[in-house]
Parts: structure tokens; sequence; C-alpha cells
């Protein structure tokens, strides 16, 4: 009866729209359609739009035309949690963090590409397609195979009298302090000490140079120890702004504010965890560096040698509330193929370069790429790639966000002076216990 | 004889009242019964806690950091931003020449995003490369950049609250400004032939005459300072010298997603907003006939 109801309302309100409407003049209304409804998906990730040229010809293959949207990523992380927990639109195909797989695939907040394009295909072109995977779902599409890098102003250390660049991080220290006495640069280390992510990814790639992870297998801290990577690497960041090796004014810079200002500008020597790309699409473009071709990719200095790079992915994914996930998928497939992300690395000239862009995901495009001799530092960064490692082997935890608050915010306070170092890895510590014990 | 019920008043304003039900109203009952129930996506199933969420909200050590910096916000904004608005209202009183500029373009920080705000700012504040630094080197009152964000406690809140400052005393010189328009001049002449000089007529005529304006004036600053956001994160990041309650709110909600624990911070910061409010209407707030 009550379906009845419903159904009868839904009529009789059909039929007093099309009155209105016919009454209005639309004429269209309940003509047969010409052509296909054209499509607009939203895109929203962290980075800026893709050269117009290569959008419009996806436009003109396909029908769809993508509207871009670019967010810094703290904030877009916060719009993915807020549009999802509101059980509303976002976007239609966003950011897949690798530090989000697990809380993403726990809360099924997107939707799992299998269901969109053959992943299974794709694996053995994609080696880290596997980290975006979650309880059998593959959560996001690998974009870039981007890792954490060091950095260095080559002029700067031969300034300094320095001719061989450190491979351990003891002669980096040491180096640095060369530049600093030598009145080269007043402050010859970058490290972005704002309390937001970017400060917690320094962390990791730099304890990683110590030779430690920062979670066990159960997502246990490792890094309470003195004598542990963690500490290490915490006390050596520290320590580098209280000698003054990083300017005191760090403590409220983010990373890419750091670079852009810092490096791009000759006022610092280093930055020890830098993103991979930064040397092709930041240090040597004129308009935005003061530092052009002075800047090189530096294999990180760990404690005995060369230490891993922390692998820094970007994925793309679609929302479970996306309004066109099959427009969207095709948005992906078209994003991730092998010979458009070898143009968006710059193979095949500059109108079809994505500007921040780093390194295909998918072997078939390095392939391209190394075919074409196109990558900038190219031989120092496939060697990196080769020696880079996951942040968490066993795959961030689905409470890596709170994690990471924990460490960003404790860390800052330990820079600013209003915590030790050990407090702050006791703090750090104690909230890695408590969630990964499900408290 | 039926009276006609006139329906055009309730018709007029229909709007506003379908907006407040929709989007005050709706979601303040929903987040005031979620208050009392534990969800948590990441540790599900949602179930009802009582007075857990409270409780637990009270003795998390990064909340009671926040409640605290959210009072020294609330001081030294509300104090500097109701003294800046009687200032600028009492310069803007008297008509001269471009004082509809002059307002104008006083006008123009209330219209600013926060976010821009903060932004603007950190160009001021910047330690690295910040104009303030500058401009006080040049000057020679230092001989080194200084760290005005994120060191000191008090310093961080005094530098960010100056920027929301900024932003809410253009409201509080209008607000408190129409109340002083409304003030007739027959009362000054009256004080002048009686020999009042100028302190006295601004102490015992014009500052009483205010107080509705300035108690409208004191609870806008309260909410604003109460749930500042922009200003602070975009300043100084999620660090603990400068979080304030509404910034916890967000962490606990969408970094923890601890949505019952966010729920039951935002029904506090609710209930003392409207507490304060009415404190400030009964003791500030003043019907002033002439």
């Amino acid at each position: 009866m009550l379906q009845a109801i419903k159904v009868s309302k839904g009529t009789k309100g059909a039929a007093i729209a099309l009155s209105v409407a016919s009454a209005l003049g639309v004429s269209s209304l309940g003509a047969p359609a010409k052509a296909a409804t054209p499509v607009t998906i939203s895109v929203v990730l962290a980075a800026p739009p893709l050269p117009a040229a290569m959008l419009a010809e996806f436009t003109k293959a396909t029908g769809i035309t993508v509207k871009w949207t670019q967010l810094d990523w703290d904030s877009l992380q916060t719009k993915i949690a807020a549009a999802a927990t509101a059980n509303t639109y976002f976007a239609d195909a966003t950011d897949v963090d690798w530090s989000r797989v697990g809380q993403l695939g726990k809360l099924n907040w997107f939707l799992p590409m299998e269901k969109y394009i053959d992943t299974k295909a794709l694996a053995a072109d994609m080696p880290q397609l596997s980290s975006f995977s979650k309880n059998g779902h593959v959560v996001g599409i690998p974009y870039d195979a981007s890792f954490m890098v060091t950095t260095v102003n080559k002029v700067l250390f031969a300034k300094a009298g320095i001719t061989k660049l450190p491979t351990t991080i003891d002669q980096y220290t040491k180096d640095l302090n060369t530049i600093k006495a030598k009145n080269i640069v007043q402050y010859p280390l970058n490290i972005p000490f704002a309390a937001a992510e970017g400060l917690s990814t320094y962390w990791y790639e730099t304890t990683g140079a110590f030779g430690g992870n920062i979670l066990d297998a159960t997502g246990k801290p490792l890094f309470t120890d003195p004598k542990s990577a963690g500490y290490k690497a915490a006390a050596w960041m520290v320590n580098a702004v209280k000698t003054g090796l990083v300017p005191p004014g760090n403590i409220n810079v983010a990373d890419s504010q750091g670079q852009q200002t810092l490096m791009a500008k000759g006022k610092s020597a280093s930055t020890f965890s830098d993103y991979s790309g930064n040397v092709g699409s930041l240090y040597d473009v004129p308009a935005s560096s003061s530092v052009v071709h002075q800047v090189q990719y530096l294999a990180t200095p760990g404690v005995t040698g060369t230490a891993a790079n922390l692998g820094n992915p970007d994925g793309i994914g679609i929302p479970a509330k996306a309004k066109n996930p099959e427009a969207a998928a095709k948005f992906i497939s078209w994003f991730t193929d092998g010979k458009n992300m070898a143009d968006f690395a710059g193979a095949n000239g500059i109108s079809r370069t994505w500007v921040g862009y780093f390194f295909p995901s998918r072997l078939s495009g390095i392939a391209i790429l190394n075919k074409k001799g196109s990558i900038i530092g190219g031989d120092v960064l496939a060697g990196m790639l080769t020696n880079s490692a996951a942040v968490f082997p066993q795959g961030a935890p689905a409470w890596y966000p709170e994690f990471s608050s924990a460490v960003y915010t404790n860390l800052h306070a330990a820079a600013a002076g209003t915590m030790t170092v050990e407090a702050a890895i006791k703090a750090m510590g104690a909230v890695a216990t408590k969630l990964s014990s499900g408290k | 004889m039926k009276k006609k019920v006139d329906l055009l008043p309730y018709f007029l304003v229909s709007p506003l009242i379908i907006f407040i039900i929709c989007l005050a109203l709706t979601p303040a009952v929903f987040t005031t019964i979620a208050a009392f129930f534990k969800v948590q996506p990441l540790n599900p199933p949602t179930h009802f806690s009582g007075l857990e969420n409270f409780r637990d909200i009270l003795h998390n050590a990064e909340v009671r950091s926040s409640l605290g910096n959210t009072f020294l916000y609330i001081i030294i904004g509300v104090t500097l931003s109701t003294v800046l608005g009687i200032f600028f209202a009492v310069v803007l009183q008297r008509r001269f020449t471009g004082r509809s500029i002059l307002i104008a373009v006083l006008i123009l920080p209330w219209a600013l995003p926060g976010v821009v705000e903060g932004i603007l700012w950190t160009g001021i504040w910047d330690a690295n490369t910040g104009v303030l630094n500058s401009v006080l080197k040049s000057l020679h009152v230092i001989d080194h950049y200084q760290v005005f964000l994120g060191q000191n406690k008090f310093l961080t809140i005094l530098a960010i609250e100056v920027v929301q400052v900024w932003q809410i005393t253009p409201l509080s010189t209008i607000l408190i400004l129409a109340v002083l328009q409304n003030i007739p001049d027959d009362l000054y002449e009256a004080a002048t032939i009686d020999g009042s000089d100028a302190k006295k007529s601004f102490l015992h005529i014009t500052m009483p005459l205010i107080r509705p304006g300035i108690a409208i004036a004191v609870v806008q600053a309260i909410i604003a300072t109460l749930n500042i956001f922009d200003q602070p994160y975009i300043l100084n990041g999620a660090a603990s010298t400068g979080n304030s309650l509404a910034m916890e709110t967000y962490a606990v909600s969408f970094t923890n997603l601890n949505f019952g624990q966010g729920y039951a911070l935002s029904l506090l910061i609710t209930l003392f907003t409207l507490f304060t409010s009415v404190v400030i209407a009964k003791f500030i707030y003043k019907k002033v006939e002439y």
C-alpha cells in the first residue's frame, strides 16, 4: 500500500513537472536523445594538472572531460576522510597514498580497482601494485614510483673544499659542519620541522639511513631504545637544529616550503630526505630556482655505506561515492598507461611533461624513458630505485594517520626545545604501542 | 467570528527557519545524541557508551593542552578586538573626508578567509625570510632573525591571535559604531555646557550607552576565538604550542577517526559558547533608551 501511494505521488509529481516544463517551453523534454551525455569527472590530487594537450587527447578519445583540482597533501587526506565518513561525494578519482592503504582498505572508502581494471595483468608491469592491496582488494593504482632521496648542492660542497661526496652519515654530518664552519652558507641542512606529514617522512628516511625500521610486523615500535636506528635518527635531526646546521626558523617550515625557499635558493646545501624528481622539476627550473644545474642526487649516506631509499609512491583510486566510477576507471587506465607515464616524465618534450612528475610506476614506462635517455640524473636514480625499500615492510597499519600525527607533533616539539628527544620518543612509542594493541 | 490568520510573516521567515532547522538544529541534535555513542570506524561496532567519550576526552593530554591555549586565544583576542573596536568606532564616529573609504578598507580583513590571512601573515612572521625580521634587523633592533612561532607558547599564541584580531576587529568596530551613531548629540552638548571635557563625556556618556554594541562584539569575538582553526593551522601546523580546541576536535575526528569523542568535544565547545554568551549578555548588555 505504501509503495502504491509513493508511486502515485511520484507519477503525479512527474506529470506536474512535465506540465510546468511544457508551459515554460522546454521543448527538449521527452525528445529522443541525440547523443550520449558528455561525462565530466572530478579528479583531485596533490599535484598540478596534467598538460592540457594530454587531457584534451583523453577527452577526444573517450568523451570524458576531466575537471582537475589540486590540493595540498594534508588537506586532501582530511577531505577524503570527511567525505567518506559523511557518506558524500567528493571526487571521482583521488589520491591513495601508500601510507593510507591500510586504513582505506579496512574502511572500504574506495571501490576495489580489480572490479574495473585487470589488475592481475597489470601486476607484472607494476612492481609496487602489491603494496596498494589490502584484504585481497586493490585500493588504488600507483601512478609514480617516487622514493626519498638525498640531494646536495655540489657547488656549495665544492666551495667548502669537499670534492668527494659523502657515503656515510658520519661523513655527511662532518661535511655539513665544514660548510657551516667555512661560512659557505649559514645553515647547510634543510629539515622541515613543521608539525606536518613531511616531518614524519623525513624521520622514516633518516631511520632507514641509520639502519633500522619504525615498527615490527605486529606494529610495535622499534625506536624506543636509545641504541635503535629510530632513536638515533631523531636525535641526529634534533641535534642538527640545536647545533645550527638547520635554520632555527625551520621549526615552522614544511617540506615543500623548505625545498622551494632554502634548497632552490641556495640557502641550504643539502636535504637529507628530499623527493625524487625535485632536481628536474624544481632545482633545475630557472623560474623557481637560483641553483640551476647545481643540485644532484646522492645515494643516501648510511651507517657504513649507502643506505636504502624509502619508497614513497603515489596512487589513485575511486572513492566509494564517486558519481562516475566507470569513467573514472577509464581515466585511471589512461593515466597509468606506460607510454603516457613516459610522456609525463619528459620522454616526448615539454608540452607533454607533467610538472613535478618523477618516475613511471610501470616498467614499460621506464623502458621507454631509458631508451630515450631522458631522465635527469637517471643513472643515479636507477640505482636508487633498485635499492628502495618500503617504510613499513609489513604494510602501513590502519592506524597510521594517528601514529604519524604523534610522530610529527613530538619531533616538532623536540626541535622547538619544548621537550627532550627522550620524551618525544617515549610519547611516540606509547602511541604506537597503544594503537598496535588495539586499545 | 473567526479571526483571519495572516500567513505572510510566517511565509517570509520560513526560508530562515528551514535553513536553521536543516543546517543548525538537525546537526546539533545529531551531535548531541552521537556524543554518547562510541563511533570508531576502525574499531566497530558503534554502540551506546554513556559518558565514556566525555571522560576520555577530558583525560586526553592534547585536549587539555589545547583547552589552555584556547583560553589564551579568547583572553587576548576578545580584549584586543574589543578595545580596538571601541577605538576605531570612536575615530570613525565623526564625519571627515575619506571616512567611507576608510570604513571599506577597514572591513577588508573581515572579508578575507582565515586561510588566506594565515598565508599572508606567514610572510610576516616567518623566521627565515619574514618581513618583520627583515624590518627589525634593518632597523638594528635585532642582530639575527628571531623565531616568533613554535618555541614560546605565549608568544606563539599572541602572534597567531594578532592575525585573528586583524580579522575580527572590523566587525567589532561596525557593531559598536552602529550603536555609537544612535547616541543623540544633545547629550554631549548638554554635558559640555555642564563643564564636561572629552574624557568625561567618553567615560560617562559614550561608554555606558554603547554597552549593547560592546556586548554583541564581545560575544562574536568569543565565538570566533573559541573556534579558531585556520590561523594556527596555517601558521603553526599541528604543534602543541598553538593547538586550539577546534583543531583538536578535527584531529580526534579526522586523524584518529574517533568520531564519538569528536562529537563529545564539539558538544562541550557548544555548551561553553552558549554559557559564556548568556553570561556576557547578562552582565554587559543593557537596554539603552535615549
